[in-house]
């Protein structure tokens, strides 16, 4: 069985994923290489600027080969691609 | 906050030994648990000099070092020392976090003037309130402290202080062993995690930390965030243990009973548990069986109860099949309560109000969870920003409160 989640623990953390883009759109996802067949939408949060913590990010809402939807972002601040699933 | 660390190193095995503690001086180790997996506990400092550490499968310790003297774990007698010392830094009014047996945290900011100005003179009477010596430590974090502790000698007139400002300088340049004892889970994956990043050329801390992030959680998913966590000198806050009243009966065995005798003995002991003015009309909602093994060594066994009850015959039928699973004859037995439930039986109710029943059962279900399976076993999420456009922000999970 695997250990509970410690208490104090942030919901919707995001996971880092695999994703190839081409000038950033992604179009592929994940370790199989799933094709992206669409982007249904996209857009920018910025926020934190005034800390040294910047945060940037360039979010994707996509429609993978098969037809699941996945959320993805880019962070443009620290690097690396994640998904998260709270949208 | 700073937070204290007080660490008695091989303190399981010195329990094992008892007063052969010359034995130390000899390459021995902790055998195997009875019906565990053939993995060696903790090992002599000549143990180690023959390149055999704690975690080790024991044909390999064995090959290493034929010479070396296996000991029967004594897990009852461990427990039984440290919780001494535990209530001894409790009495000087340390809230303490207990971690493994010959591990301890605590928070210092409550005893600064109480026992010194400094940090120094709190680690120092809490060194002293226990009985054997101890390494201290203490620093911003838990794994901080640990690591202060581990670093700094026994007896050493100042302990080892790290500030905030200088924890992660402070980590840096420590061996990537040390998170052997730190990380969550089963013993054998955080051992399998350190041994990887050994082998891939991580030694230190610092190398550790310098990792990008995402690399570390593709790689070793969510253990080896935990490890970066550490590594970077983030920890999670202390979470002290409620001081608690010890209720034990124990029976010595004249000889080496099995069988009849000790199902005997067990409703003997359950009586006494029962009987003890100290429970004050309280029920019992987890309790462990302990046994010292006429062959050396000790057992035990937990026994979450799936309520809290105070009647013989229910705690007979919890705890029956577990004295079946008794690997060799005992010598002594014990029943140790380790957490009481509120006073008498459950009250049944004339009116049928279904929605006041209900959440009584839940809130029994959410004790017994916590009883079984840990504090950490129940959690709510708690909306915090509904509103953030970062999604991480919006809830967290939190203690389930009943």
């Amino acid at each position: 069985m695997n250990a509970p989640p410690p208490s104090g623990f942030a919901l919707y953390r995001p996971r880092a994923v695999a994703v190839g883009a081409r000038d950033g759109t992604p179009i592929t996802v994940g370790d199989r290489r799933l094709r992206v067949e669409a982007i249904r939408e996209e857009w920018l949060i910025e926020d934190r600027w005034w800390t040294r913590e910047v945060l940037r990010r360039h979010y994707f809402e996509l429609v993978l080969e098969g037809g699941r939807c996945l959320t993805v972002f880019h962070d443009l601040a620290g690097g690396g691609w994640f998904e998260q699933r709270a949208f | 906050m700073i937070v204290g660390s007080l660490l008695i190193p091989r303190f399981s095995l010195i329990a094992a030994l008892g007063d052969r503690r010359e034995m130390l001086a000899e390459p021995a180790v902790l055998a195997p648990d009875p019906g565990a997996e053939q993995l060696i506990g903790e090992t002599s400092g000549a143990a180690e000099a023959y390149g055999v550490r704690p975690g080790m499968v024991l044909s390999e310790a064995l090959a290493r070092c034929p010479r070396l003297s296996l000991i029967p774990p004594d897990p009852g007698r461990a427990e039984l020392l440290w919780e001494r010392s535990l209530q001894a830094l409790e009495g000087i009014g340390a809230e303490v976090e207990p971690a493994r047996p010959g591990e301890v945290f605590f928070a210092i900011g409550g005893l600064l003037g109480l026992w010194g100005l400094e940090p120094e003179g709190v680690l120092n009477k809490a060194a002293r309130s226990i009985d054997s010596p101890a390494r201290a430590g203490a620093g911003p974090t838990r794994f901080c402290a640990y690591a202060a502790a581990s670093t700094s000698r026994v007896r050493r007139r100042r302990p080892l202080v790290i500030s905030a400002a200088l924890a992660r300088s402070f980590l840096q340049p420590l061996e990537i062993g040390l998170l052997r004892n730190r990380l969550p889970g089963p013993r054998q994956a955080a051992l399998r995690l350190v041994e990887t990043l050994e082998r891939l050329g991580v030694a230190t801390l610092g190398d550790l930390a310098g990792l990008p992030r995402v690399a570390v959680a593709d790689r070793f998913g969510g253990l080896g965030l935990r490890a970066h966590d550490l590594a970077c000198g983030s920890d999670h806050p202390l979470r002290p243990r409620r001081p608690h009243e010890e209720l034990l009966a124990a029976l010595g065995l004249p000889e080496a009973a099995y069988g009849t005798q000790l199902d005997r003995a067990l409703e003997l002991l359950v009586e006494r548990l029962v009987a003890d003015p100290r429970r004050r009309g309280r029920t019992i909602r987890s309790l462990r069986l302990e046994a010292q093994l006429a062959g050396g060594g000790g057992w035990q066994a937990k026994v979450p109860m799936r309520s809290a009850t105070a009647a013989p015959e229910r705690l007979l039928l919890a705890l029956g099949p577990k004295l079946a699973q008794l690997p060799a004859p005992a010598s002594t037995l014990a029943l140790r309560a380790l957490e009481l439930g509120p006073e008498g039986a459950a009250q049944l109710s004339l009116a049928d109000e279904r929605g006041d029943r209900r959440r009584e059962q839940l809130s029994e279900a959410t004790r017994q969870a916590r009883a079984a399976a840990g504090r950490d076993a129940l959690l709510r999420v708690v909306e915090v920003e509904v509103d953030s456009r970062i999604p991480e922000r919006r809830a967290m999970l939190v203690p389930h409160s009943s």
